[in-house]
């Protein structure tokens, strides 16, 4: 056997072993489900909550209240930008239960929640994460923004 | 200006195509005087981007709102270094910037080999060549930065530049990065011209080592100021997130990395060539894709460039095409590029090498991986995607293989070790690792993870080899009688390669080791009244008072805290929340403690209603290793590269 084949079949060993761990610990929530739009996902998911999924829509106009004293900070999302006028369309209750909301959130501000649906007598989405987009305004370059969490 | 910088577009991208024709035809015939007109035609199509890209400078500089690109991305109100800084804060002007830095390093290139490599040149023109035809199509016909506005629309002041990108290090990092990026396209245009012509000898790989090492250590720089800037501005706390776009610029620098190593055994061995010339073809294609990526919205970063899908179509076009025709190249000369030497020994330092070079590639193959995956996903099904945590999870046990291999490379001897000489190499920097987990164990004791454990006593035991190495070598040229700091140069200057790029490795081992400082990160979210205090680990802050930012083109708050460890004041504390008037956007500025063991972190979350200010708090162990690191780093490159004299040839002893 050649050295070549040797060394292909050490490292093959440390690749399976290497994917082997992987899939071990994958499960452990280091992947999601890409996002789904509000309306997609007010058709789809409302009869079934609990499950943790990322929805994306539009902070509504002076809609944001900050609650110093319960820490945490509740909004209104809806389906179209409120900038574009017409029908605000379905709109769901927030509750962000956290103080730190990223820089670039605000009245009318694209964001995707990470979290799950709340039912009972007041339905609401319970984010545990709130991501901000930059206003298609401008042009963002380079890194990540503030998203309210993840972090090396 | 508009006018003159359209023009000066247009016409270079006539010369550019009519020095293609010239370049392909010197190579085609080996035509001598040809390729000297090629290479004019470099020159001249570089001057007139220059001055393209002058006139944009001076669009920006005077604030010249008639052109539609001046005015989305500045305006008067902002300081004038910000507002050049803003010509690579789009779209257009950053294509614009590449296409000038490529041209700078043809210009470069032309210059530098106007006596050498001869033969290489006719082809090294034509690739670069039709690189810059690309870009220039780009600018003309798809992403004008000169377009101007009509005048029903015109604007007496422009939109202003995203104020997170108004930061000094954000003037500079992208420049480094470009310097990094497009540099890579020298190397690729030699090893595609070494191909083209079927001169598979020596030269063109020297000369292409060099002409590697330059944007590397820029690119390097590049990402570590994008960290820097990530730190300092965006306010989270971290500095690498593996987000596509920090993704798209770490992808070329680790199959350049992989090169920078598997050269050495082509310059000593002769072997690996295929590899080598495929690395070189995988880093250029990995600069372009990684352009394409965050101008794309293929994937969705938080940030990424407005897209138009002719945009997207070209762009990937480009690129495979690139690549296309590049592996064509290469699959013709595969047999002129086998190799008569083999692998000897699996214990050798070839092994070695070899086995560092599949570790970058699989770290590659990672991170692409991850950072394609909705697309891969969308493809099977549902689209999903793929957290930090992915990244983490995977690239952990690579980098620790990569750091075991950074101290077992360099001192395997190359062809066949014996064991006695493995044991007079690793005797003593096994034990200094040993040591090194041992206090780890001690100082850090149960919050320690097996990864941390790994990466800091595995960083003892490569720091012992280089210590060792040069206690080695410095002793030995003592015993010859010089000094100790003699020594020590005449290793810098002799054997520059070797022993620089051991400073090289300490730099990326301190950069590990105070990234791994992040398992023991600590947070807190607290809100207080002024008055109040806040503890985390054994600091304690008291919040002091908020007071108003004095107004400019930003206005906002300051909070001002008192920083305490053990009733000993440090320092007072001062996040700022501002909000950018014109651009309508708030932006945290944090403040930061910063020691050698730790960096204290305070944002300014929010100034509440009723007088309360919410603060988010990280304590960060270690994150000053990182800068340090990667000054080492860029120290032991630039030994590396240092031109000295060239070695007179060695008298017979």
């Amino acid at each position: 056997m050649s050295k070549g084949v040797q060394v292909a079949g050490g490292a093959t060993l440390i690749a399976l072993l290497l994917a082997w761990y992987a899939l071990a610990n994958l499960e452990s929530g280091a992947s999601f489900a890409y996002y789904q739009s509000l309306a997609e996902f007010q058709a789809a998911e409302l009869a079934e909550t609990g499950r943790p999924v990322r929805v994306h829509g539009y902070v509504a106009m002076g809609s944001i209240a900050r609650d110093v004293a319960a820490r945490e900070v509740r909004f209104t999302v809806q389906n179209t930008p409120p900038h574009a006028g017409g029908e605000p369309g379905p709109q769901l209750a927030v509750i962000f239960a956290s103080l730190e909301t990223p820089d670039l959130f605000k009245d009318g501000a694209e964001v995707v929640l990470e979290g799950r649906l709340r039912g009972g007598e007041q339905t609401a989405f319970v984010a545990d994460k709130v991501l901000a987009k930059c206003p298609s305004k401008f042009e963002g370059q380079g890194q990540p923004a503030a998203d309210g969490g993840t972090r090396i | 200006m508009a006018e003159l910088g359209a023009a000066c577009i247009r016409f270079a991208l006539l010369i550019a195509i009519a020095g293609l024709g010239a370049a392909i035809h010197a190579g085609l015939a080996r035509r001598a005087d040809w390729t000297r007109v090629a290479e004019r035609g470099v020159l001249v199509v570089s001057i007139f981007v220059a001055l393209a890209i002058g006139a944009l400078f001076v669009a920006f500089a005077t604030g010249d709102f008639r052109i539609s690109y001046v005015a989305a991305h500045s305006a008067s109100s902002m300081p004038m270094g910000y507002r050049l800084a803003a010509l690579w804060g789009g779209q257009a002007g950053s294509l614009l910037l590449w296409l000038f830095m490529l041209c700078a390093y043809a210009s470069a290139c032309v210059f530098a080999n106007r006596n050498r490599n001869r033969s290489l040149m006719g082809w090294v023109s034509a690739v670069l060549l039709a690189n810059m035809i690309f870009f220039l199509v780009l600018l003309t016909f798809v992403t004008d930065p000169f377009e101007t506005l009509p005048p029903e629309r015109a604007m007496s002041d422009g939109a202003g530049l995203n104020p997170l990108l108004q930061h000094p290090v954000m003037m500079i990092h992208p420049l480094m990065l470009y310097t990094g990026l497009v540099g890579f396209a020298v190397p690729f245009a030699f090893a595609f011209a070494a191909l083209l012509s079927g001169e598979l000898g020596s030269t063109w790989f020297q000369t292409t080592r060099r002409w590697t090492l330059f944007p590397w250590l820029f690119l390097s720089v590049g990402i570590m100021l994008g960290g820097r800037w990530a730190y300092e501005v965006l306010g989270w706390g971290g500095y690498w997130a593996w987000d596509p776009v920090e993704n798209a610029s770490f992808m070329p620098w680790l199959p350049a990395t992989a090169y920078l190593h598997s050269v050495m055994i082509q310059e000593k061995r002769d072997m690996l060539k295929t590899w080598n010339l495929l690395l070189i073809g995988l880093t250029y294609t990995l600069c372009l894709f990684g352009t394409f990526l965050t101008r794309s919205g293929i994937v969705q970063s938080v940030h990424a460039f407005a897209q138009t899908p002719i945009f997207t179509s070209v762009f990937l076009g480009y690129v495979l095409v690139t690549a296309g025709a590049f592996l064509a190249a290469l699959l013709a000369r595969r047999k002129g590029l086998r190799s008569p030497q083999r692998l000897e020994s699996v214990v050798s330092r070839e092994a070695g090498f070899l086995l560092n070079n599949w570790v970058f590639i699989a770290i590659l193959m990672v991170v692409f991986t991850g950072t394609l995956f909705p697309v891969f996903s969308e493809a099977l099904g549902e689209r999903t995607a793929v957290g930090p945590k992915y990244f983490q999870l995977l690239s952990g046990p690579l980098a620790l293989l990569l750091l075991f291999l950074t101290g077992v490379g360099p001192l395997i001897a190359w062809r066949r070790a014996t064991p006695a000489s493995l044991r007079r190499q690793f005797v003593v920097p096994a034990l200094v690792g040993l040591a090194g987990a041992v206090l780890v164990v001690l100082l850090v004791g149960s919050q320690l993870t097996a990864y941390a454990l790994g990466a800091w006593s595995l960083g003892a035991f490569v720091m012992g080899t280089i210590v060792q190495e040069y206690v080695r070598a410095i002793r030995s040229r003592m015993r010859r009688g010089e000094g100790p700091f003699q020594a020590l140069f005449t290793l810098w200057r002799k054997s520059q390669q070797r022993y620089g790029g051991y400073i090289v490795h300490l730099g990326a081992v301190l950069i590990l080791m105070g990234a791994t400082g992040s398992v023991l990160n600590e947070e807190k979210l607290e809100n207080v009244k002024p008055g109040a205090e806040l503890a985390v680990h054994d600091y304690r802050l008291r919040y002091l008072t908020a007071e108003p930012l004095p107004a400019q083109h930003y206005g906002g708050a300051v909070a001002r805290l008192a920083l305490y460890r053990d009733d000993q004041p440090l320092a007072v504390m001062a996040p700022e929340k501002r909000m950018y008037w014109l651009e309508q956007q708030p932006a945290s500025i944090p403040s930061v403690y910063s020691t050698m063991r730790e960096d204290l972190y305070v944002i300014l979350t929010a100034i509440e209603r009723d007088g309360s200010a919410t603060f988010k708090i990280y304590r960060n162990p270690l994150v000053n290793w990182i800068w340090i690191g990667g000054a080492v780093f860029v120290f032991g490159t630039l030994l590396v590269m240092w031109p000295h004299p060239p070695r007179l040839p060695a008298r017979s002893a």
